[in-house]
């Protein structure tokens, strides 16, 4: 039998833009916390976070043909709070109601209480967690079905949403990008999370059935190979990795605030958000079913 | 209580795909959907080889995982314990496709909806009306359909003589039981 992939790369966009949408105002978050000053980069992550979300839940309904052709039926998503999705519907409707409502003041130049972000924070780490969540509990596939693969998503989507933010404010603030110290810092630390949890998921899943070492080979050494080793772990994971920590840690501080130093920063984060994009894509792809009968491999 | 169940006697099944055509006619699907797929392959070891065909369906779960994650509502089970998809409630988002152990739900590019087998073979059976299910055209009565709470039904008996068991051990409570 030939298995082709459920999803495909519609919901590889949906699920990275809405990962990236809920990172962007996380990073607005911790920014008003450890970083008040920086008030044009919270703005540009408040801008950010409803845009990308809105994006990939127009994408979702595309994708859902039947709910598309007959929208009412898509009022009926709250119809089953057994199933992820109706959770993921939840948190994404209050998601998008706090970030437009932040979107809002910002445009009204009145603050955004400090609940509210907050609020948007918490929410947006739901919206992370449950997209991976989303594919965790689909027992068919052993590339998805582990508790690996929530938590990845969240640093995946913590990791792009700030470096949607960073490189924004890189094309035409770059005074403030210079002060945003702690968030550099944390931003640097998330590609190397993420890279030991992706090599974490593909060590167990190679291991705990044909499937699961069927996925990981199409990865690690067949069709999808050029995609993972330099799509998502050369330009995504290790490559920003190698970047920051010149740039952050063994570079002059005059080169650091430099031009050039900023759009190799911009690079970095391009190359983080490329990486964003190819880990959903290529494990919403590569995962192949448990056999029902007979052996598939 | 009713509760639906089928027999496959796999031991019996030539691979002659009359099932799928039937289900096809029965169902009014195009060419390209159908709701019984099969899984082959060669057994033994020469010279005592054979080769062993398995029609897989809806196996009519009663942990049905594409029930538990369906967000709308529409993937249920009825009260003969058919699995059902309410075509007017699904949206095609696909979870219950990533979700079915079995593989066997399948995307109507018509109508968007997700499909997959009804039990027709019910109709026929209650006296409801003529059908031409997968169960009527096997010629070589590979399938047995019929009531699993009914202790005297031929399907229990057949699935007791035969030793039948569903496909995947008890992964889902799966009703379809097979002979291999």
């Amino acid at each position: 039998m030939t298995y082709e992939p459920i999803w495909g790369s519609i919901i590889a966009w949906y699920l990275f833009l809405a990962g990236l949408g809920a990172g962007a105002f996380a990073t607005s978050a911790f920014l008003s916390w450890r970083h008040p000053e920086a008030v044009t980069m919270r703005k540009i992550g408040h801008l950010i976070a409803p845009i990308a979300v809105g994006i990939g839940l127009v994408l979702l309904m595309v994708d859902a043909e039947a709910g598309f052709a007959n929208p009412q039926r898509f009022f009926l998503l709250l119809g089953n709070f057994g199933s992820v999705m109706s959770w993921g519907v939840v948190f994404l409707s209050v998601f998008m109601v706090v970030a437009l409502a932040a979107l809002v003041l910002d445009f009204l130049k009145r603050p955004v209480p400090g609940w509210l972000e907050n609020a948007g924070a918490v929410l947006a780490l739901c919206v992370a967690v449950y997209t991976g969540a989303l594919l965790g509990v689909c027992q068919t596939f052993p590339l998805w079905n582990n508790a690996l693969l929530p938590i990845l998503f969240l640093v995946s989507a913590l990791s792009t949403g700030a470096a949607s933010v960073l490189a924004t404010s890189i094309i035409r603030h770059g005074e403030e990008f210079n002060r945003v110290g702690v968030l550099k810092k944390f931003h640097f630390c998330l590609p190397i999370i993420e890279l030991l949890l992706v090599m974490s998921l593909l060590f167990i899943t190679q291991s705990n059935s044909e499937a699961g070492w069927a996925s990981v080979m199409a990865l690690v050494s067949g069709k999808y190979a050029l995609a993972f080793w330099l799509g998502l772990v050369f330009v995504g994971l290790v490559g920003p990795t190698i970047l920051e920590v010149w740039l952050l840690f063994f570079s002059a501080k005059e080169f650091e605030e430099s031009r050039l130093a900023h759009w190799l920063s911009f690079l970095s984060d391009a190359g983080v958000m490329v990486g964003g994009f190819l880990l959903r894509y290529l494990i919403v792809v590569a995962a192949l079913p448990l056999p029902v009968a007979v052996p598939l491999f | 209580m009713t509760r639906y169940g089928m027999l496959i006697d796999t031991t019996n099944c030539i691979g002659c795909f009359a099932c799928r055509t039937a289900c096809q006619r029965q169902n009014g699907l195009a060419a390209n959907i159908d709701y019984i797929r099969y899984e082959d392959r060669e057994t033994g070891t020469f010279p005592n080889v054979g080769f062993e065909v398995i029609p897989i369906q809806c196996m009519h779960c009663e942990d049905a995982p594409c029930v538990s994650v369906c967000p709308t509502g529409a993937s249920y089970i009825d009260e003969t314990g058919t699995v059902r998809v309410d075509e007017q409630k699904c949206i095609g988002c696909k979870y219950c496709m990533a979700a079915c152990p079995y593989l066997v739900r399948v995307h109507n590019p018509e109508t968007g909806a997700v499909e997959k087998c009804k039990f027709c073979a019910a109709e026929s059976f209650e006296g409801r009306g003529e059908t031409c299910s997968c169960v009527e055209a096997c010629v070589t009565g590979c399938r047995i359909f019929g009531d699993l709470d009914d202790p005297d039904s031929d399907l229990n008996k057949a699935i007791a003589e035969r030793n039948a068991l569903p496909i995947a051990g008890d992964r889902t409570k799966a009703k379809i039981f097979y002979v291999r």
